[in-house]
C-alpha cells in the first residue's frame, strides 16, 4: 500500500494467484475488456512464445473518490507453472489482497491444493500473514462438466471461512463480483486499521 | 451520496504497513528528481514504490502507460534482486544497468520501499549518471526515512456498510457491461 497525502492518493495491490490455466489471466482480460477505458490503464502481459504467463499480467483500474481519496487498484497475476514459483513470491511481494482463482475441474482439484499452500508460503516469504492478508475465493470454471461445487474446494483447501464466488470468468460471469469483494476487504481492513489507534 | 468528514489534520497515529508519503515529502521528492533531471541532464525519471505504485515521473512521458511502466521497472528491480540472491550476490543499494547505443537505463533500488529509474541520452557520461543516481537515491531514502511531526490521518470514518456500498457503486459506474 502506498498513500501520497498530496494526491489523496490510495494505491492498492491485488494478487490473482491459482493453479496454471486456472483463469486468473482471463480475469484480468475481462476485466480490461469491461471497465470505462478512461478508468483502467493498458493491460500489461509478460507471455511466454505459447501464450502463457512469464512474469505478470499487469492492470490499474483508478476508482473515483471515496472518502476524499482515489483508490488507484493495481492488478497482478502470477504465472501459474509450477517452475515459476520464485516468480510467483516476487509478484506477491507488497500485496495488499489476494484473489484465489480455483480450477473448479475434478481432475484439478490436487493443483488447487498445492497452489494454495504454494501461495502461503510465498506470503509468509514475503512477510505477509495469512490470516491478516484478504483472501477472496473464487471457483471458476463452473460451466464445465462434472465442475466441483463451491463447498467442495473449500474443503479440499481447508478453508471453510473464506469468502467465495463462483465464476465463469471466460464469460465475464462472477469477475466482478470477486473485483467488489477483494476491494471490499482490502480496503475495509484499512479503515479497521486506522480505526483502531 | 457524500459521507465524508471533514478530516482532523491534526490527529496522528500509527498507519498501516505500507509507504505514506506526507505533502512535504512529496514535495522534496519533485525537488529531488528535477534536479537530477538537470544536473545529469536526464531524459526521463520514474519513482515508484517498489510493489510498482507511481511516485513521481519527471521527463518526457510522451504515449508511455506510465503504469505499466512503473510495474514493470518493480518487476525488474524483483527479478534482478532474486537474481542476486540465488546466486549469494546479493548486496544492498543495488544499481541495475542497462546501457544501450542511444540511451543508457538506470534501475537504483531507494532502500526496501522504493525503486528509481533514470534514463540518459549517450551523450551523458554513465559514470556521471551513476554518481548521479546513487546519491539521489540515498537522499530519497533519507527522505522517506525521516519520521514527519505530524502524521496525517487517513480519513475514512465511515461505517463498513457504508464503506462497502461505497465501493460497491464506485466499481459499478466503471463497468461497462
Amino acid at each position: 500500500m502506498h498513500i501520497n497525502w498530496q494526491l489523496r492518493e490510495l494505491n492498492l495491490k491485488i494478487v490473482y494467484y491459482g493453479p496454471a490455466s486456472s483463469g486468473k489471466t482471463t480475469n484480468l482480460d475481462q476485466i480490461h475488456r469491461r471497465v470505462d477505458p478512461a478508468h483502467r490503464s493498458d493491460l500489461v502481459s509478460l507471455k511466454t512464445y505459447e501464450d502463457r504467463t512469464l512474469f505478470f499480467d499487469f492492470l490499474q483500474l483508478e476508482m473515483g473518490k471515496i472518502c476524499g481519496l482515489t483508490p488507484k487498484i493495481q492488478l497482478y497475476t502470477v504465472p501459474g507453472q509450477v517452475r515459476y514459483t520464485g516468480v510467483r513470491k516476487l509478484v506477491l511481494r507488497g500485496a495488499d489482497g489476494v484473489v484465489f482463482v480455483a480450477d473448479s475441474a475434478p481432475s484439478r482439484a490436487n493443483a488447487n491444493i498445492v497452489s494454495w499452500h504454494d501461495m502461503k508460503s510465498h506470503l509468509v516469504a514475503n512477510n505477509l500473514s495469512l490470516e491478516d492478508t484478504p483472501i477472496v475465493l473464487q471457483c471458476n470454471k463452473q460451466d464445465i462438466l462434472g465442475a466441483l461445487a463451491l463447498a467442495d474446494i473449500k474443503y479440499f483447501l481447508n478453508v471453510q471461512e473464506i469468502v467465495c464466488f463462483p465464476a465463469k470468468a471466460i464469460y465475464g460471469e462472477g469477475v466482478l463480483d470477486t473485483l467488489k469483494a477483494i476491494t471490499r476487504s482490502v480496503i475495509t481492513k484499512v479503515q479497521r486499521q486506522t480505526a483502531t489507534v | 451520496m457524500n459521507t465524508m468528514k471533514k478530516p482532523d489534520s491534526h490527529t496522528s497515529l500509527e498507519m498501516p504497513r505500507g509507504l505514506h508519503l506526507s505533502a512535504s515529502q512529496d514535495g522534496v521528492i519533485h525537488r529531488i528528481l528535477d534536479n537530477m533531471m538537470v544536473k545529469c541532464p536526464a531524459e526521463f525519471i520514474l519513482l515508484a514504490e517498489i510493489s510498482g505504485p507511481l511516485i513521481s515521473v519527471h521527463g518526457e512521458k510522451g504515449m508511455t502507460d506510465l503504469n505499466a511502466l512503473g510495474a514493470l521497472v518493480a518487476g525488474d528491480l524483483a527479478a534482478s534482486q532474486e537474481i542476486a540472491r540465488i546466486t549469494g550476490q546479493y548486496q544492498h543499494a543495488q544499481l541495475i544497468l542497462r546501457e544501450g547505443p542511444e540511451t543508457t537505463a538506470f534501475i537504483s533500488e531507494v532502500g526496501e520501499q522504493m525503486v528509481l529509474y533514470m534514463r540518459i541520452r549517450k551523450e551523458v557520461p554513465i559514470g556521471w549518471a551513476r554518481l548521479i543516481i546513487l546519491k539521489a537515491s540515498r537522499i530519497l531514502l533519507e527522505v522517506i526515512s525521516a519520521r514527519e511531526e505530524e502524521v496525517e490521518k487517513l480519513d475514512l470514518d465511515v461505517s463498513e456498510d457504508e464503506l462497502n456500498a461505497l465501493i460497491g457503486d464506485n466499481l459499478d459506474s466503471i463497468w461497462l457491461s
